[in-house]
C-alpha cells in the first residue's frame, strides 16, 4: 500500500506534466482543469501517505550494481515534506487559475510546475543518494524553467540562469558528498550512511558532511549563495510561492535535517551550520529592511526564515527546524499568493506606489495580515510557536552570541513585515488606482492557507510523534500541546523575544512617515549589492568569460594543429605507461 | 634480429600509424584527408586484432575489428559525399581555405 501511494505521489504529477505538455494552448480551460485535478489528486495521495509512515524501506527496485537499489523510504521527515510539497503545490495551482487566466503557453507553465512537485516528492522520499541527486537536479531544472517563464523578458531569463548556475554549485557538492560516502561505504543507501557513519574514516565523513552543507546552502539560498533567490522573483507569483514554500528551498533544510545524526560528530560541522544560518538570517533581514519591491522583500524574508531553520539544525533542534519549515511553508505561501493577488490587481510590484489598498481588497488584506503576524512570530499564530521552539533549542545547546543574533533577527523581521504590510495596505494611497478584489480560485487558496496560519501549530503532537517513531537515528522526543505551551510560556526567553519583536514594531511605527521615501540611502545600495556578493558574482562571471576567450584560441579549426594535439596526448600517455610499468 | 609474427604485425601497425599521422599533418586536400584517415583507422583495426590475439581473446578482438571496419566504411562514404558537396559549394577542396564555419 505504501508503495502504491509513493508511486501515486510521484507518478501523478509527472503523468499530469506529460499530459499537459500535449494539451494545446487553444484550450486554456482544459489546461487549468487538468492541472488542478492532477495536483489535487497528488495532494490527497500525499496526505493519505502520512498514516503509512515507517522507517522501513517501502519500495526496492534493483537497477544494476553501479547504482545500487532504487529505494523509497516513507519516514516521518519524508512524508511531512511530501505533504507540504503536494498540498501547497496544489493550492498554488488552484491560485494560478485566476492569476494566469489571460497568459499564453500554459502547457509549459503547468507541465513544469507538476514536474517540479513530483520531483520534490521523489527527492524527499528517495532512500538512495544517487537518485536523490537525480531528483535534486530535476528540481533545479524546473526552477530554472519556471523562473524564466516569461522568456521574452531578459531579466527573467537572467534570473533563471543565475538560479540554475548557483544551485549547480550545490548539486556538485551533493554529488561529491554522495560519491565520497559511496567510496567509503560501498553503498548509496541513506540508511546505511546514517547507521554506519561512525565507522567511516573521519576525513571521508567530513568531506561528505561539508559537501552536503554546500549543497544545502546553495539550494536553500543561504549565505554565501543567497543571491539567486531575490532575482528569482521575476517568475510568475504562484511559482515564487511554490519555490519558497513548497519545493526547492525546503530541499536544502531537508538534506541537513536528514543527515544531522551522521554529521553531528564531524568537528566544526554544527558550528558551520549554525554560522551559515545566523549570517543568512541577519543579512537577509537587513536587506529586507530596505527593499522596495514587494516580492523581493518577501524573498529576503524567506532567506532569513530559512536561516532560522538552518540555525536550528546547527544547534541540534531538528524537530524545531522541521516544525518551523511547516509553519513557514504555510504562512509564506499565504504571503506570496496574497502578494500575487495585490500585484495582479494593482499592476506594480513597487511598494512605494501602493498604499491604502486594504480598502479596495479587504479579503486579501485580512489574509496578508494573518501571514504577516505569523512571520513576525506573534502569538498564537503558527510562526510564533515554531520560532520560539528554535530559540529555545538555541538557548539550550547553541552558543549564546548566535542566540542573541537570532533574537535580533526576530525584531528586524517584525520591523520589515510591518513596513511591508503598512506600505501596501494601509497609510495613504500614493497613487490613485483601482484595484479589484481577488477572484474566487484565489480566495479558495488564500482562505485555506489563512486558516492554516492560525491552526497548524495544533499539529505539534502528531507531527513530533511521527518524527519520533519513524526516525530511529535522530533521537527526537515527542511533545504534546500542553508540554509545548508550558515550555514556551514558562521560558523567559519567549518574553525577551516578544519584547524585541515589540521593539521592532514600535521603531517602525515611529518612522512610518518616512517609510515610503524615494531617496536612495546607503542601505539600498548595500542590499542591492547583497553585501558585495553581487560584485563577486559578476567577477566570477567575467573571469569565466575571460578564461573562455583565452581557451578559444586553442580552437583553431586547423586540422594539422588538432593532429599535433592528438599526437602530443598520445606521447604523454605512452611516456606515462612506460614510466608506470617500471 | 629475430622477429615473431606478432612483432611484425605490431611493426606494421606502428608504420601505418606513422604514415597516417604524417599524412594528417601535411595534407590539405579533403579527399586525400579521407584517405589518410582510412590509413589511420586501418592501423587501429590491426591493433585490435593484434590485441585480441596477444590477450587470448581472439574472437573479441576480431569482432571489434569487424565492427570498426563497418562503421568506418560508413564514415568514409559520408565524408566523400560531403567532399563532393564542398567542392560544389565552395569551389575548392583545400581545407585551409574552408573557413566559413570558423567561430
Amino acid at each position: 500500500m505504501t508503495g502504491i501511494l509513493i508511486g501515486l505521489v510521484i507518478g501523478l504529477p509527472w503523468l499530469g506534466a506529460l499530459v499537459l505538455w500535449r494539451v494545446s494552448d487553444e484550450r486554456p480551460r482544459l489546461q487549468h482543469a487538468l492541472a488542478v485535478a492532477f495536483s489535487s489528486a497528488a495532494g490527497f495521495a500525499s496526505l493519505a501517505l502520512i498514516p503509512f509512515a515507517s522507517a522501513e524501506t517501502a519500495v526496492r527496485i534493483d537497477v544494476g550494481r553501479y547504482f545500487g537499489e532504487l529505494t523509497f523510504v516513507a519516514d516521518g521527515l519524508a512524508v511531512s515534506l511530501t505533504a507540504i510539497a503536494c498540498v501547497i503545490g496544489a493550492l498554488a495551482v488552484i491560485f494560478s487559475m485566476d492569476y494566469m487566466r489571460a497568459e499564453a503557453q500554459l502547457s509549459r507553465y503547468y507541465a513544469f510546475i507538476l514536474l517540479f512537485i513530483g520531483a520534490m516528492a521523489g527527492l524527499v522520499l528517495s532512500g538512495n543518494l544517487l537518485f536523490m541527486f537525480f531528483f535534486w537536479e530535476i528540481t533545479a531544472l524546473c526552477s530554472y524553467a519556471l523562473i524564466s517563464f516569461y522568456n521574452d523578458d531578459p531579466k527573467a531569463v537572467a534570473g533563471g540562469v543565475k538560479a540554475l548556475l548557483i544551485t549547480q554549485v550545490g548539486g556538485i557538492g551533493l554529488l561529491a558528498g554522495a560519491l565520497t560516502a559511496y567510496s567509503a561505504l560501498g553503498s548509496y543507501q541513506v540508511s546505511d550512511l546514517l547507521a554506519k557513519a561512525e565507522t567511516l574514516p573521519s576525513n571521508f565523513l567530513a568531506l561528505t558532511a561539508f559537501g552536503f552543507l554546500i549543497a544545502a546552502a546553495a539550494k536553500s539560498a543561504q549565505f554565501p549563495f543567497h543571491t539567486w533567490l531575490p532575482d528569482a522573483m521575476e517568475a510568475p507569483t504562484p511559482v515564487s510561492a511554490l519555490i519558497h514554500a513548497a519545493t526547492m528551498v525546503n530541499a536544502g533544510v531537508y538534506l541537513l535535517a536528514r543527515f544531522y545524526p551522521a554529521f553531528a560528530q564531524v568537528p566544526g560541522w554544527t558550528l558551520a551550520v549554525t554560522l551559515v544560518g545566523l549570517v543568512s538570517a541577519l543579512i537577509a533581514a537587513f536587506m529586507a529592511l530596505a527593499a522596495t519591491d514587494l516580492k523581493r522583500a518577501l524573498a529576503y524574508s524567506t532567506v532569513s526564515q530559512l536561516g532560522y531553520m538552518v540555525y536550528a539544525i546547527g544547534v541540534g533542534g531538528v524537530l524545531a527546524s522541521q516544525f518551523h519549515l511547516l509553519s513557514h511553508a504555510v504562512f509564506k505561501a499565504l504571503l506570496f499568493l496574497a502578494a500575487g493577488a495585490v500585484i495582479h490587481a494593482s499592476g506594480t510590484r513597487d511598494m512605494r506606489r501602493m498604499g491604502a489598498l486594504g480598502k479596495q481588497m479587504p479579503f486579501v488584506r485580512n489574509v496578508f495580515v494573518f501571514g504577516a503576524l505569523a512571520l513576525m512570530g506573534i502569538p498564537i499564530l503558527n510562526g510564533f510557536w515554531s520560532k520560539e521552539m528554535i530559540l529555545e533549542a538555541g538557548l539550550s545547546h547553541g552558543p549564546i552570541w548566535a542566540l542573541v543574533g537570532m533574537v535580533m533577527v526576530a525584531g528586524m523581521t517584525a520591523f520589515y513585515t510591518l513596513r511591508m504590510t503598512w506600505l501596501v495596505f494601509f497609510g495613504e494611497a500614493r497613487e490613485s488606482r483601482h484595484a479589484h478584489e481577488a477572484g474566487r480560485a484565489m480566495k479558495v487558496s488564500l482562505g485555506l492557507l489563512g486558516l492554516g496560519a492560525w491552526t497548524t501549530w495544533l499539529l505539534i503532537e502528531p507531527f513530533s510523534a511521527l518524527l519520533q517513531h519513524t526516525l530511529p537515528f535522530h533521537g527526537i522526543s515527542s511533545l504534546n500541546l500542553s508540554e509545548l505551551s508550558h515550555e514556551i510560556f514558562a521560558a523567559p526567553l519567549t518574553y525577551a523575544a516578544l519584547i524585541v519583536i515589540a521593539l521592532g514594531l514600535g521603531i517602525f511605527w515611529m518612522v512610518r512617515k518616512q517609510a515610503a521615501g524615494r531617496r536612495e540611502s546607503w542601505m539600498d545600495v548595500l542590499s542591492r549589492e547583497s553585501f558585495g556578493f553581487e560584485w563577486l558574482n559578476r567577477r566570477v562571471a567575467s573571469w569565466t568569460v575571460g578564461l573562455g576567450s583565452v581557451l578559444q584560441r586553442t580552437q583553431t579549426g586547423v586540422l594539422s594543429w588538432n593532429a599535433v594535439g592528438i599526437l602530443g596526448a598520445l606521447l604523454i600517455v605512452l611516456v606515462f605507461l612506460v614510466w608506470s610499468v617500471k | 634480429m629475430n622477429l615473431s609474427p606478432l612483432d611484425i604485425v605490431l611493426l606494421g601497425t606502428v608504420l601505418l600509424l606513422a604514415v597516417g599521422f604524417y599524412g594528417l599533418l601535411i595534407t590539405r586536400n579533403l579527399i586525400k584527408l579521407v584517405l589518410v584517415l582510412q590509413i589511420l583507422v586501418k592501423a587501429a583495426v590491426m591493433a585490435l586484432a593484434l590485441a585480441g590475439k596477444s590477450s587470448g581473446n581472439l574472437g573479441l578482438g576480431q569482432s571489434l575489428a569487424a565492427t570498426v571496419i563497418v562503421a568506418d566504411t560508413v564514415v568514409a562514404v559520408v565524408a566523400l559525399a560531403l567532399a563532393v558537396q564542398v567542392r560544389k559549394h565552395a569551389g575548392t577542396l583545400d581545407v585551409t581555405k574552408l573557413s566559413s564555419l570558423r567561430g
